[in-house]
């Protein structure tokens, strides 16, 4: 990215070829759209060249790229209105099993109930999640992208794991009685 | 649970525990200040998250990229306003090869233009020996730091009507091992007009399974495939037998497979 930064913008090819999958599928487990994920992508990319120079070459390349990232995926959702418009998980409002729920085998049901329970957590701990458990961050870099204390991301990381098992459990309760 | 045993939890998920750290968590465990059942549902959750996949993202998402890449380019090259810049800016484009290669140019065509008056039968001697020294250019500077300059040498091959050994090697030297996708798609076109040449036919086919691009390999699957380079059809199944390839990318190298045979 200095090189970048220097003017050498070929080396912009480089990074994307090494980091337009682990973003495509950031944004993929955000926002389960892939049109909008290749969007998104580029957004980043579109991004890092207009602010080459703010790139201090200090802490990790990826915490500086996944700030980008967040930033993007946020004003995205603020364009329309969206972003933490994601209602709190209420269990007398779990609705219909998706479709063809009850052909589906034991692996592939318990694979639909993750995705779910993930799409309903609110979009600070399903961030944790998905860059720690996916993307191999560190705690201490979430917390750099996040902008809160270390400490604070591994609470939410916790209370997101647990709210997930919560969310599976009740779920899974709910379309086995259907 | 309080928030100090959620964060030492948290730890133990990421795996960046220590020693130390777990034999913490197994006292609180066995204290019953951390829940068994619960924790170890956590754990296994955890470890489950595997199994939510990715899709890969379209050949656009690229395709897209270096377009905007190649427009940033030319938008952030500067704009000389005087005379005097507009040289400063020639001269600074100027790299050895580059003056070379017009300086050659510029004897040879002056030594083609004497010799034109004197001994018209000479003249395809001479335009032999221009082809010769725009193969060597070429040659060099395929070995240049610039992409550009990398760009310009594979260019500098659609000039010539015939390549030698030396020129065909150094392109299928270029497309097994430039770093830059371009100039390897640019590569791809500029072999495909040797077609006919046999050296030009099974380095193609071997370069095949050297990609790791999927734009490159696309381009060399349209390639082979108009050139009818049967013998490929097993390089593209060895890519889409071993390689983990985006769907559409995988639907194009079935559809080549299916021509060539």
């Amino acid at each position: 990215m200095m090189k970048v930064k220097g003017g050498d913008l070929d080396k912009l090819g480089l990074l994307f070829e090494r980091y337009n999958r682990p973003l495509f599928s950031f944004f993929y487990r955000l926002t389960s759209e892939s049109s909008l994920s290749e969007d998104l992508v580029q957004s980043v990319f579109e991004r890092m060249l207009k602010y080459r120079s703010t790139y201090s070459g200090n802490g990790a390349f990826t915490t500086w790229m996944f700030s980008i990232a967040r930033n993007a995926h946020i004003d995205h959702y603020r364009k329309n209105k969206r972003y933490n418009d994601i209602e709190d998980f209420d269990e007398e409002r779990i609705g219909e099993a998706p479709p063809e729920y009850a052909e589906m085998d034991e692996r592939t049901r318990r694979k639909k109930l993750l995705e779910l329970a993930l799409n309903k957590l609110d979009p600070e701990k399903k961030e944790v999640v998905i860059l720690s458990r996916y993307e191999g961050l560190k705690y201490t870099e979430i917390a750099e992208i996040q902008e809160v204390s270390e400490s604070a991301v591994k609470v939410r990381m916790f209370r997101a794991m647990k709210e997930l098992k919560d969310i599976v459990n009740t779920l899974s309760e709910e379309y086995s009685d259907e | 649970m309080n928030e100090k045993y959620e964060q030492l939890v948290a730890d133990y998920l990421a795996g960046s525990l220590d020693e130390e750290g777990k034999l913490r968590v197994e006292q609180l465990i066995a204290n019953g200040e951390i829940e068994l059942i619960e924790f170890k549902a956590i754990e296994q959750l955890h470890d489950e998250l595997d199994v939510i996949v990715t899709p890969a993202p379209s050949p656009d998402m690229s395709t897209g990229f270096y377009a905007m890449l190649e427009k940033e380019k030319a938008a952030s090259r500067p704009f000389s306003f005087s005379v005097a810049e507009k040289l400063k800016a020639l001269f600074a484009e100027l790299t050895m090869p580059r003056l070379a290669y017009a300086c050659l140019l510029l004897i040879v065509g002056g030594f083609i233009g004497d010799q034109f008056g004197r001994n018209e039968s000479k003249l395809e001697e001479l335009s032999a020996e221009m082809q010769d020294m725009r193969q060597m250019m070429m040659v060099s500077m395929l070995e240049g730091a610039s992409t550009t300059d990398r760009i310009r040498a594979v260019n500098i091959s659609a000039e010539l009507p015939v390549a030698d050994e030396k020129a065909i090697q150094a392109l299928l030297f270029t497309l097994n091992n430039d770093k830059s996708i371009n100039v390897r798609v640019q590569t791809v076109e500029a072999l495909s007009r040797w077609g006919d040449n046999e050296m030009v036919r099974q380095g193609m086919v071997n370069a095949i399974t050297n990609q790791d691009s999927e734009v490159v390999i696309i381009a060399l699957a349209d390639a082979v495939v108009s050139l009818g380079l049967k013998n490929s059809a097993k390089e593209l199944e060895e890519l889409l037998k071993y390689k983990e390839l985006d769907i559409n990318v995988q639907q194009k190298l079935q559809t080549s497979i299916a021509a060539l045979l």
